[in-house]
């Protein structure tokens, strides 16, 4: 436990450093995180949403199943959407 | 005027025999003490060389190549087995001119004394490459730099559209230009501004191996600060006071002591008018024959040395070849001269010889192609950020190939180099007469102020009749004018003792001993082996900061430098090395900085580490 709060802090650290984010006043912090929070978040949220049936397409493209069956018909339509 | 010539003559032969005989008397112990540490091809060496001895052939010969023994660095074994990334088939085939001139000399030379630093075992360029280390940033270090400054310039133009800056605008000038808005104040505003707690730190003591710094603390996130009241005792690494003559005690002190309760502080006037005495030119004499030419020129100020003086050797229709790392006081004197300026990379000969060749061949395109009516290698002794030594001898090959001048700033390298402390040229070995201009600086080495420059008798009296410096700056105070001289004497050796040499030994040793530390802790250095300027790279803007801010608080005081004066990728810390520092001392930082860069991850370099402990 001790130890992963110590690998945590010092991950965080490397986070502050590479982001400046050490040299920054408290609001501009906050702002950064904030911006880096958003960013993370979006990314996971798209990738839940959009990432399988963009997969799937990709597939249909690369691999057609059925010969009959129109890719262009599919392809990239997020179909995910509809039913969120 | 020939009495003068010949009164430098004599003092130079005195030098050069005091030389002699201090070595023989100093080198036993010291070599001795330098055989643990050595290799067995070095102990064979010695071996011989005792043998010979004991067969009775006590010649003036033998007596050199033990002064040579004395100083072949035990570092130098093991770094001739790392390739530098040149491969070249035999030795000759590196250097410029294998066949004639200075280098051929050395090398014949090199034969005789074999276990010396600056021989000739390998060719110039071979022996430079291998003992030089630029190694390359990593890829995402390198982005993670750039990602970086990029969030803190967008912050610092978000700050500057949403805040008023606190500081002085002025004011009633509707309509006119803004005298002070550009990129520079934008800079130090946002960007500098945070970090500004790490430079510029005021102190309260002499800033010799220790120093005192004055505490102070921002309550505005560095617009401004205020005095808590208490002193940080801090080890010093960051001073350039390589022999260690700044210190509040010892002979220098109480000598230029003595001598402002004599003559005053000041003449407050130039060295045309009122300001010239028997201390001036005594100091003249001796840096001549400290640099073993015929004369010298001393000035107050060692930026002015090179601004002002650069102008008064060169005009516009002359061909500048400068190096691209060279120090902001010779560009500012090679603007001001109006002359063609060409930048070569840094220590790249190929690029030199491109420069040079181009220059010859083509001559000036401003004055319809004719040759440029003399040309001008400028290049510096160490190169304060880079942590580099110029490569002398292939400089001067070149030079003489294509019949140029050199002019050589010593700033750093005088005092802190070379067997004898003569810079640069005494650490190649090459005849200091071989270079035109030698420029110097007292600011470093000798622990005072002012700069030199030294040369043949016509430059010199060429300099005293048109330099700008000489004429219209004011002459050296007298106490500064003291600790000149007698830290100069004590280098050379003149006061009968052997301090200066124990200096020199001492700051060799830490310089090496530091640096291969360094390597073994696994942070990238810069530069050369052998000097005592050691850059650490951080690489982020963010970590110079944080660094400083760490060393400070376990009471090491170091020197950062940031983009304006590097490029942006390339933050770094600047270690200063120096012969006050003990091995204690050294260890102790070095504890510390281990500790650091694991803590803050600057362990970049992807180089072997060697597993053995490094001996001092």
């Amino acid at each position: 436990m001790w130890n992963l709060k110590q690998t945590a802090s010092h991950l965080y650290r490397q986070y502050e450093l590479i982001t400046c984010i050490n040299m920054f006043e408290p609001w501009e912090k906050k702002l950064i995180n904030g911006f880096f929070l958003i960013m993370v978040v979006l990314v996971i949220f798209s990738s839940y949403v959009y990432l399988p049936s963009y997969m799937e397409t990709l597939l249909e493209v690369i691999k057609p199943t059925t010969g009959s069956s129109q890719p262009s018909e599919k392809a990239y339509v997020p179909m995910k959407i509809s039913s969120f | 005027m020939g009495n003068l010539d010949d009164a430098s003559a004599g003092f130079e032969q005195s030098y050069v025999h005091s030389n002699g005989n201090g070595s023989v008397k100093s080198s036993t112990p010291i070599s001795n003490g330098h055989i643990p540490n050595h290799t067995t091809f070095v102990e064979q060496r010695q071996k011989s060389d005792e043998q010979q001895q004991q067969n009775g052939e006590e010649t003036e010969e033998q007596l050199l190549r033990l002064k040579e023994l004395k100083f072949s660095a035990p570092a130098y074994t093991e770094i001739r087995t790392r390739s530098g990334g040149l491969n070249f088939k035999n030795a000759e085939e590196g250097s410029y001119h294998p066949a004639n001139g200075h280098v051929e000399k050395s090398g014949k030379r090199s034969d005789k004394f074999k276990p010396s630093q600056a021989d000739g075992i390998l060719s110039a360029e071979q022996e430079h490459y291998q003992k030089t280390s630029f190694e390359d940033v990593p890829l995402h270090t390198a982005c993670l730099t750039y990602l970086g400054f990029y969030l803190l310039m967008i912050l610092g133009y978000i700050n500057q559209l949403l805040f008023v800056p606190k500081v002085a605008t002025e004011k009633a000038r509707d309509g006119y230009v803004t005298l002070y808005d550009a990129f520079e104040s934008f800079y130090s505003r946002y960007v500098y501004r945070r970090v500004r707690d790490c430079w510029n730190r005021p102190i309260c003591s002499v800033p010799g191996d220790e120093l005192i710094l004055k505490d102070r603390v921002t309550d505005d996130y560095g617009w401004s600060f205020r005095f808590t009241g208490t002193e940080t005792r801090c080890l010093n690494l960051g001073s350039y006071n390589y022999l260690g003559f700044a210190s509040a005690t010892g002979r220098c002190a109480d000598e230029s002591e003595q001598r402002a309760r004599e003559k005053g502080l000041a003449y407050c006037s130039s060295r045309c008018e009122l300001g010239n005495t028997q201390l001036h030119i005594d100091l003249e004499r001796l840096t001549a024959r400290y640099c073993g030419v015929e004369d010298a020129i001393v000035f107050g100020m060692g930026f002015a040395t090179n601004a002002l003086n650069l102008p008064a050797l060169l005009g516009p229709k002359c061909l500048v070849v400068s190096d691209e790392k060279n120090h902001a006081s010779i560009i500012l004197g090679l603007r001001l001269s109006g002359a063609t300026t060409k930048v070569f990379k840094h220590n790249s000969m190929k690029d030199l010889e491109r420069v040079l060749r181009n220059g010859v061949c083509y001559g000036n395109p401003k004055d319809g192609g004719k040759p440029y009516k003399k040309i001008l290698i400028c290049v510096e002794g160490i190169f304060s950020m880079e942590g580099s030594i110029v490569r002398l001898p292939e400089i001067i090959a070149l030079k003489k190939k294509y019949k140029a001048y050199l002019y050589l700033d010593e700033a750093h390298s005088v005092g802190s180099m070379g067997p004898n402390g003569r810079g640069v040229v005494d650490y190649f070995k090459a005849d200091p007469k071989d270079v035109d201009i030698l420029m110097g600086t007292f600011t470093k080495s000798f622990g005072s102020a002012g700069g030199y420059i030294a040369g043949t008798k016509k430059l010199i009296d060429y300099l005293r009749a048109n330099s700008h410096a000489h004429c219209y700056a004011g002459s050296i105070s007298p106490p500064i004018v003291q600790q000149i001289y007698t830290s100069m004497s004590i280098i050379m050796g003149d006061d009968g003792t052997n301090t200066g040499r124990n200096k020199i030994q001492q700051l060799a040793r830490n310089t090496r001993y530091f640096r291969r530390r360094l390597a073994q802790i696994g942070v990238i250095t810069y530069g050369h082996e052998d000097s005592p300027v050691v850059p650490m790279l951080v690489y982020l803007f963010s970590k110079i900061g944080a660094v400083i801010r760490t060393l400070t608080t376990r009471h090491i005081a170091v020197v950062g430098a940031g983009f304006p004066a590097t490029p942006i990728m390339e933050g770094r810390i600047r270690f200063c090395l120096s012969a006050a520092h003990t091995k204690e001392q050294l260890d102790y930082a070095l504890d510390v900085i281990d500790d650091v860069s694991e803590n803050l991850g600057l362990k970049y370099s992807r180089k072997p580490r060697d597993p053995n402990p490094i001996e001092y």
